[in-house]
């Protein structure tokens, strides 16, 4: 920045300047994403529209007008959906937590929160499996306490799904908002309180508005990993509960449709790209 | 412009963080329209007083009542009280207007009322053409007047400051002293600074509070503060001066004899014979000429600086004792360091007070 303002004297020259040391910046990663990520999407939204008759709409058409695949959507956006609002309800009171705690404490809970992210989620997902099947330490222990007498069945339920879901996507939903709420400047809900404002008031017209971005960044994140979620619904409620990325799986491994599998993956991607855009729409509205 | 009826009453407060006493059985009375300032260094005391007096921390022992009203209490959204704070504590996810219209906006004011009154106070902080910039557009000077605009808006009780004027640039903070005292006296505020900066203390307030170790040692005008120091410490903490220990050799009709390193000198005062004390005398009250009823020393000239309407003479006295005079242009022929000098002054302008273990 400086060599540039000190060689290039003229603002209109240096501000090119910069426009062009910033396209060299993102060249790197622009070519890398194009490569690995835009070039297998203009392959896919490809496949999924060409029959061996040319183009064709018979997969979004099955996909879109069979019950039983709209019961797939509906299956996958309700579990993006119950685990965003729950991660969400759980992270925001804790990230406070996280950022009024000092030293030893702040450390040990920023570790109890990302210690988990190096272990695959696999790993995570079967550890569930143990913790809630009929002989697990779950029902064990309510056995135990007498609360039960006989094992309740909790594995292969849908609360099963959410709980480990939240549990796994925990920390994307913190650490954004964390990010944030550390930032916030503690004489804003002062100086709001001396200004007339109920400690109600404060926390939905200064604190939300100001954790808002956070909490954008916390909700596109976790709901499009849980609405995309495979690993997670396949071992903690299995066949009874088909999401869009179990039925790509099975469309691609089992029934080899790949124009089929393809579709129902763009349709997946569509309904993560609608919100992740709403939710930056809304942080745009209040940047 | 004062009324004499007591408008704010700090009664006794006292605050203790941890072991730390920081508020020690403080009393204060502002009268309506008064503008008064907490001076002092920082931990003395005073930010966490202002803030007591807001709400923002609960006195352990005392009262405060403001506009005849018991607030000790009273959290701070029930007070009425306009804060200005050191960074500002703007909403920096409102525009200008929307800063300066909040306190109104949940005090529910009608609409129309709150556009007024907006425009009204920024009219007054003269930025009304900013009204719709986004906070973080704005220069340090102009959000100082967003927050004061914010501050007045609400038509608080009293405006608290604390070190408000601090963050701004030298120049802009002087300039903003005499517009901000000027504007508080039209609106017939009651307002409180708190500063560690002397100049700022003696621009803007009636009358100024000394604070030292959560006490207030000195309550006076900034003109009687200065020429009537009660404390070595007041002494110290406001103005320039010479001082010079010493020991009480007698003591008549209000004046003592003082045996220093550098001779006998008299200063105002009532000590009891033998007691330490230290001699003390403004700067502009030492001259290079000899008047009756003066003290008198001799010494070397250490250095002159020159700041434009006065000159500082720091003149060494031997054993370990300085003088320092004020000179201003009218005074003929300025010493030159190295010189030898001999400075009077008279004996109703030299106070003594008692030696302190700290400085």
């Amino acid at each position: 920045m400086t060599d540039v303002a000190i060689s290039a004297p003229s603002p209109a020259a240096s501000a090119d300047r910069e426009r062009l040391s910033a396209i060299g910046f993102a060249l790197p990663s622009f070519l890398i994403l194009a490569c690995v990520f835009a070039l297998p999407l203009a392959l896919l939204l490809g496949v999924s529209v060409i029959g061996p008759d040319g183009l064709t709409l018979t997969h979004y058409r099955r996909l879109l007008g069979t019950p039983y695949y709209l019961g797939v959507i509906w299956n996958s956006l309700r579990l993006g959906l119950l685990t965003t609002l729950i991660t969400f309800a759980v992270s925001y009171p804790a990230s406070f937590a996280l950022a009024r705690a000092r030293g030893a404490v702040r450390s040990i809970l920023l570790a109890t929160l990302f210690l988990p992210l190096a272990a695959s989620v696999i790993v995570k997902a079967f550890a569930w499996t143990i913790l809630l099947r009929s002989d697990g330490v779950v029902n064990q222990f309510l056995m135990a306490i007498g609360v039960i007498e006989d094992p309740i069945r909790m594995i292969f339920t849908e609360t099963a799904l959410v709980v480990g879901s939240v549990n796994i996507f925990l920390p994307f939903m913190i650490l954004p908002i964390f990010a944030v709420v550390a930032q916030l400047d503690p004489r804003l809900p002062e100086a709001a309180a001396t200004l007339g404002a109920s400690p109600l008031v404060t926390f939905f017209r200064v604190i939300v508005p100001l954790t808002l971005p956070g909490i954008i960044a916390g909700v596109a994140l976790v709901f499009s990993l849980s609405v995309s979620a495979y690993v997670v619904p396949t071992l903690l409620i299995g066949e009874k509960y088909p999401t869009l990325s179990t039925t790509i799986a099975k469309a691609y491994l089992l029934a080899r449709e790949p124009g089929f599998g393809a579709a129902a993956g763009v349709v997946l991607l569509a309904i993560a790209i609608l919100v992740v855009a709403l939710s930056a729409r809304l942080a745009r509205e209040q940047a | 412009m004062t009324d004499a009826a007591p408008h704010l009453i700090v009664r006794n407060v006292s605050k203790r963080f941890g072991a730390t006493t920081v508020l020690d059985r403080v009393d204060l009375t502002i009268r309506r329209g008064e503008l008064v300032t907490l001076l002092g260094p920082s931990g003395c005391g005073k930010t966490t007083l202002l803030r007591a007096i807001a709400g923002l921390a609960q006195p352990d022992a005392g009262q405060v009542e403001l506009a005849g009203r018991e607030i000790t209490r009273v959290p701070p959204h029930r007070r009425n009280v306009g804060v200005v704070f050191q960074n500002y504590a703007l909403f920096p996810h409102l525009t200008v207007a929307g800063n300066v219209a909040f306190g109104l906006k949940v005090r529910g004011r009608p609409k129309a009322e709150i556009d007024a009154e907006v425009e009204r106070a920024l009219a007054l902080v003269k930025l009304a053409h900013l009204a719709k910039r986004r906070i973080s557009a704005l220069s340090g000077g102009q959000q100082q007047r967003v927050a004061l605009a914010r501050a007045i808006a609400v038509g608080p009780d009293v405006l608290l400051f604390d070190e408000a004027l601090s963050a701004l640039d030298r120049k802009l903070r002087e300039e903003m002293q005499v517009e901000l005292r000027r504007l508080l006296q039209e609106l017939r505020a009651t307002a409180i600074f708190v500063t560690h900066d002397q100049d700022e203390a003696l621009t803007m307030s009636d009358r100024v509070a000394v604070m030292n170790r959560g006490r207030i040692e000195q309550l006076a005008g900034p003109r009687e503060l200065y020429s009537r120091p009660a404390s070595l410490f007041a002494l110290n903490f406001v103005g320039l001066s010479t001082r010079i220990a010493g020991t009480v050799v007698g003591s008549r009709d209000g004046k003592v004899q003082v045996d220093t390193k550098v001779g006998r000198l008299a200063a105002i005062g009532t000590f009891q014979t033998g007691s330490p004390v230290v001699v003390a005398a403004r700067p502009e009250h030492l001259r290079p000429t000899a008047t009756p009823d003066a003290n008198a020393v001799s010494g070397r000239v250490r250095s002159v600086v020159f700041q434009g309407s006065r000159t500082l003479v720091d003149v060494d006295a031997g054993a370990g004792e300085s003088l320092l005079a004020e000179l201003s242009g009218r005074d003929a022929a300025m010493p030159r360091a190295g010189q030898d000098i001999r400075l009077a002054w008279p004996i109703a302008e030299t106070f003594a007070f008692p030696a302190e273990p700290h400085p």
